[in-house]
Order: C-alpha cells, then sequence, then structure tokens
C-alpha cells in the first residue's frame, strides 16, 4: 500500500514536481511563471527537495544570462510516484 | 528540514484537487511548448541532405563524393544542434525526448523510415538510378519531420511519458556506432 510522502504533501511542492516530469530539467524563471509563485517561494520549495535529494539544481544560461536549471532526480520520481499513487487511493477510497 | 508537524492526510476532496491542478498545470506547460521556426522541416530537409550525400558517397567514394557525405554530416549536426539551442532559449525547458526521439530518430517508426529510405538511397545511386535516389531522400527526409509533429503531439498528450529520452551514453554510443560503421563501408568498398 503506497504512503503519503511528507516531503511532497505541500501542494505547491507536488505542483513543482509534477511539472517537473514533463521536462527534462527546466529554467528556474520558467517553473516560477508556470507555478506563479515568488523567487523565494520556490526557491524554499526547491532546496525542501534538494535536502532529500529529490530535485537537483545547476547553474547554466539562458538568454544570454547566467540562470538556474531545476530537475527531478530519479529518487524525487519514485518518490513522487508512490505518493500520487497514494493520493490516488485515498480519492478512490472515498469515491 | 521537514517540519514534523505538518499535516500529511489531506481529505479526499483535498487530495483531488491538488492532484487535479497540479496535472492542469503540467498539461498547460506542455500545450505551451512552442517549436522554433522551420524545426521539423529544418530538421528533414537535412536528413534528407544526409540520406543523398551519404549513399553517393558510398556508391562512388572518391575525393568528389566524400567531400559532400562529410558535408552532409556535418549540416545534419548544425541543424539540429542550432535548432535544439534555438528550442530551448525560446521555452526554457529541455526535452530530452526531443533529441532522441526527434532529432536522433530512436523512436521505431523513425528508425524504420530511416533504414528503408537510406537503404533504398544506397541501393539506388549504387544502380545509378540517380532520380529514385533523390526521392528515396526526400521521402526519408519528410518522413521524419512528420514523424516529429506527430512525437510532439504525443508528448503535449502525455507529457511525463515522453519528456525523457534514452540516456546520453546510449545516444553518444549509438552516433559513434553509427559512424563507426560507416567508417567501415567507405573503407571496405
Amino acid at each position: 500500500m503506497a504512503e503519503l510522502d511528507a516531503h511532497v504533501v505541500a501542494p505547491a511542492r507536488l505542483k513543482l514536481m509534477i511539472m517537473l516530469t514533463a521536462v527534462s530539467e527546466a529554467e528556474f524563471s520558467t517553473v516560477r511563471d508556470a507555478l506563479k509563485v515568488s523567487d523565494s517561494v520556490l526557491s524554499k520549495h526547491l532546496a525542501a527537495l534538494e535536502g532529500v535529494n529529490y530535485a537537483k539544481r545547476r547553474k547554466g544560461v539562458h538568454r544570454g544570462r547566467r540562470t538556474t536549471w531545476i530537475s527531478l532526480t530519479p529518487r524525487g520520481g519514485k518518490a513522487l510516484q508512490s505518493h500520487v499513487a497514494a493520493l490516488r487511493q485515498l480519492i478512490g477510497d472515498v469515491g | 528540514m521537514e517540519n514534523k508537524s505538518e499535516r500529511i492526510s489531506p481529505a479526499a476532496t483535498e487530495a483531488s484537487v491538488w492532484l487535479n491542478d497540479a496535472e492542469a498545470s503540467r498539461a498547460a506547460l506542455a500545450r505551451g511548448i512552442k517549436t522554433p521556426s522551420w524545426f521539423f522541416t529544418s530538421i528533414g530537409a537535412a536528413i534528407a541532405a544526409q540520406i543523398g550525400t551519404t549513399a553517393v558517397g558510398l556508391a562512388d567514394p572518391s575525393p568528389w563524393t566524400v567531400a559532400p557525405l562529410a558535408a552532409g554530416m556535418a549540416a545534419l549536426a548544425t541543424v539540429a544542434g542550432v535548432q535544439l539551442a534555438r528550442f530551448r532559449q525560446l521555452n526554457g525547458i529541455w526535452l530530452g525526448g526531443l533529441l532522441s526521439r526527434v532529432v536522433l530518430g530512436t523512436e521505431t517508426l523513425a528508425s524504420v523510415a530511416y533504414g528503408v529510405a537510406f537503404g533504398g538511397a544506397i541501393w539506388a545511386a549504387f544502380d545509378t538510378r540517380w532520380s529514385l535516389m533523390i526521392s528515396c531522400s526526400i521521402i526519408g527526409g519528410a518522413a521524419y519531420a512528420l514523424l516529429g509533429r506527430r512525437w510532439l503531439r504525443a508528448y503535449r498528450s502525455a507529457p511525463a511519458r515522453h519528456a525523457r529520452g534514452e540516456s546520453l551514453a546510449w545516444l553518444a554510443l549509438i552516433t559513434v556506432a553509427g559512424l563507426t560503421g560507416l567508417a567501415l563501408l567507405l573503407l571496405n568498398h
């Protein structure tokens, strides 16, 4: 039986991780705009996910300026799958 | 550190709203992805040129045909590199699937279409049927471009399934194997 993951349970973090499954990596501002959050909020969630090795970031260049690229780690992908399965189970059990 | 007091057991309705909202955001991100101008057309044209120049180079290896063969390869690498860089700059994202499935043609149908067109072009070139060789090259390039568009539609409908392609190490291995095979064909001819 799948279990909810405390590191992913915050809705914004769940949304961030699910969005990252649609890309190999994404530029920080692209993710920020898609999530409609501030730089600091995104940084906070990223730091939490990096802390448990669910996401990673690297420095790069976008449109000629230095920026940060974000991606989901394999561990993060597995954790997300398990968390989503638990959520679906929760929804299914009641529905 | 994670706040241990954080509630980790949402109600079913909450869970449903969160999940639907997150999946809608992912779908919106995938729908919003744009390809640079002439993306598929230029890749298809570069593939057609590469098939044609390689077929001629293999059928009659000489300085006059091997130079265009190398130029065809270089043109394909340049077009692919430029278009992928434009894609990344335009969207602020990177899709490994786009590189492997669309540009390197690891998608099954693209591989088959390329193989058939390439084989046909080589056979036609050996038989000096130049119009057939050109037709095979164009068909191969057109199929590549159409299958690339098909991949993008598939990506938009299921982004998580299609976003990531094969590993870079595997793609490098395939590329090196292809180039080595081509070099051996040229040397043994």
